[in-house]
């Protein structure tokens, strides 16, 4: 069998962040993490600048991103922590019953909905769920986290994030039923 | 259906390898005939769920981010400017070069030279490669694979690969492991896949143990990843440039060829035609045009004569060997 060895330079992306692959990365990582991060600040344009300053700690340092998205979520909470710490307010002790709020049915974005696109209408409706159960459901589905490590990142029990998914899914589920002649 | 029927669905779904999961599942599968049909509309709604639809939301906010780097990227270079004065006065022409250089050192990422060790599985060969990481990796025939020679010390353990290969990877959560083949990405910690990249057709990673992430890879952009379980593969086709994910039965009939076997299941038969090709060293010319004929065939080490005759008989076509060419003509699905 030919073993040849042939001598070559490294792309950059493989070892450090390059241009493209930063973008790229923003990219992907942006839907949920913008979301966890105005969940933890409660507040879409501090959460943009924490996104930003992150980012910006990634490229200027060369930060090797062995495990990135963890990484990204991590610094994410971290900075909301201090950013807490200096507006001396105590974020994380939320309470349970927050979610509890209805969606708004009277909102139904499959009535002026033209484009049949399942996934399309599928996310219009995910995105219609309360705030940290759609959360829940993008850092499971979309990022791939673990029960566990959602629990950790939110400060709620695994059990919490299982009721989470399950009513988020039933949700969808009863949607989809009672307008099922969008889905055939 | 309830929340606690969805809580043991999604148990399933996620983890379907899982005995004791399934055997939950059956449970509640037993207990009333409606809930098969409500596993079938849940398991649609967990396959369409897997990607979120394209938006360029992040488009505006990543711009700003861009504009900062970028400044800082410049300030870096202004430290030069003391030397380009004093070598103004030499000739512009060294200036231009010695700004090219500085200018290339001062970018963060300075590109390594690395050693690339290439393996190539000859036609009618599969190849079982050791990596310096202790991953194991078979090579199909007219497949070829190269990775680093300091695989075992990168931060990211990356493997390019052209054709088919099965993975068995060395867990280690701290050193991810890439593959790179033709349209996609894949990358994993610690599991066992199988890639199928051949050119002009649909990729395919299936999955046998762990958990793999799959994106579409075109010039080094990647698109959001979806995440694979056992037994579900990311299916890539490259013309409408879409990545999906479908459940399967049994994700090891993806390996049989690591055993010497070949197993068709409704494949096009100009790609069994280039299976047969790659497996047996040989050339199979056609004149017929075989374009909407599918094949489910099951062959185990076989000669390529008995698998000829399985040609003749299963669809009608005539064949004549000649060395190490062979022609084909005729056929019912012609």
């Amino acid at each position: 069998m030919g073993d040849k060895i042939t001598a070559g330079l490294t792309s950059d992306a493989d070892h450090h962040l390059d241009e493209k692959a930063f973008e790229d990365l923003y990219r992907r990582v942006y839907p949920t993490l913008k979301k966890y991060a105005v969940y933890l600040v409660k507040n879409p344009e501090e959460a943009q600048l924490i996104l930003n300053d992150v980012f910006i700690t990634v490229w200027k340092n060369k930060v090797q991103l062995v495990n990135e998205k963890a990484y990204l979520f991590r610094a994410v909470k971290n900075a909301a922590i201090n950013y807490h710490k200096l507006s001396k307010r105590n974020f994380l002790r939320f309470d349970e019953e927050q979610d509890l709020e209805i969606p708004d049915k009277n909102v139904d974005p499959a009535l002026n909905y033209q484009n049949k696109d399942q996934n399309r209408l599928l996310y219009t409706l995910i995105d219609q769920l309360p705030e940290r159960r759609r959360l829940v459901f993008y850092l499971y589905r979309i990022d791939g986290f673990s029960y566990k490590e959602i629990a950790a990142l939110l400060d709620i029990s695994v059990r919490t994030v299982e009721d989470h998914l399950a009513k988020g899914f039933l949700f969808l589920q009863e949607r989809v039923i009672r307008r099922s002649e969008e889905f055939r | 259906m309830n929340q606690e029927n969805w809580k043991i669905i999604l148990a399933y779904l996620s983890d379907q390898e899982n005995e004791e999961k399934r055997k939950l599942l059956n449970e509640w599968l037993a207990t009333d005939p409606l809930h098969q049909q409500q596993l079938e509309q849940a398991t649609w709604l967990w396959k369409q769920t897997a990607t979120i639809p394209a938006n360029d939301e992040w488009k505006d906010s990543f711009q700003v981010i861009q504009k900062t780097v970028q400044n800082q990227g410049r300030k870096k270079t202004v430290k030069i400017w003391p030397m380009v004065a004093i070598a103004s006065a030499v000739a512009a022409a060294i200036i231009g070069g010695l700004f090219i250089f500085l200018y290339k050192n001062a970018i963060p990422a300075q590109p390594a030279l690395i050693t690339w060790i290439s393996k190539t599985a000859k036609p009618g060969k599969v190849l079982n490669i050791h990596l310096p990481d202790s991953s194991e990796i078979w090579l199909n025939s007219g497949s070829s694979i190269s990775y680093p020679e300091n695989l075992k010390h990168a931060a990211l353990r990356t493997v390019k690969l052209t054709g088919e290969a099965f993975f068995k990877v060395k867990r280690d959560p701290a050193h991810p492991f890439v593959v790179k083949s033709l349209n996609l990405q894949t990358r994993v910690l610690g599991t066992s896949f199988n890639i199928r990249a051949w050119q002009g057709h649909d990729a395919e990673v299936t999955v046998l143990t762990g958990k793999v992430a799959v994106s579409q890879d075109s010039a080094g952009r990647q698109s959001a990843a979806i995440h694979l379980l056992p037994n579900q593969k990311a299916v890539y086709q490259p013309n409408s440039a879409t990545l999906s994910l479908e459940n399967i039965d049994e994700a090891t009939l993806a390996t049989s060829w690591t055993t010497g076997k070949m197993e068709f299941d409704q494949l096009p038969l100009k790609e069994v035609f280039e299976t047969i090709e790659r497996k047996y060293a040989v050339q199979l010319i056609t004149t017929g045009n075989y374009r909407n004929c599918r094949l489910t065939a099951h062959f185990k080490n076989v000669s390529l004569t008995e698998v000829l005759k399985t040609l003749k008989l299963t669809l009608g076509i005539h064949y004549t060997i000649n060395n190490n060419i062979i022609y084909i003509k005729g056929g019912t699905c012609n």
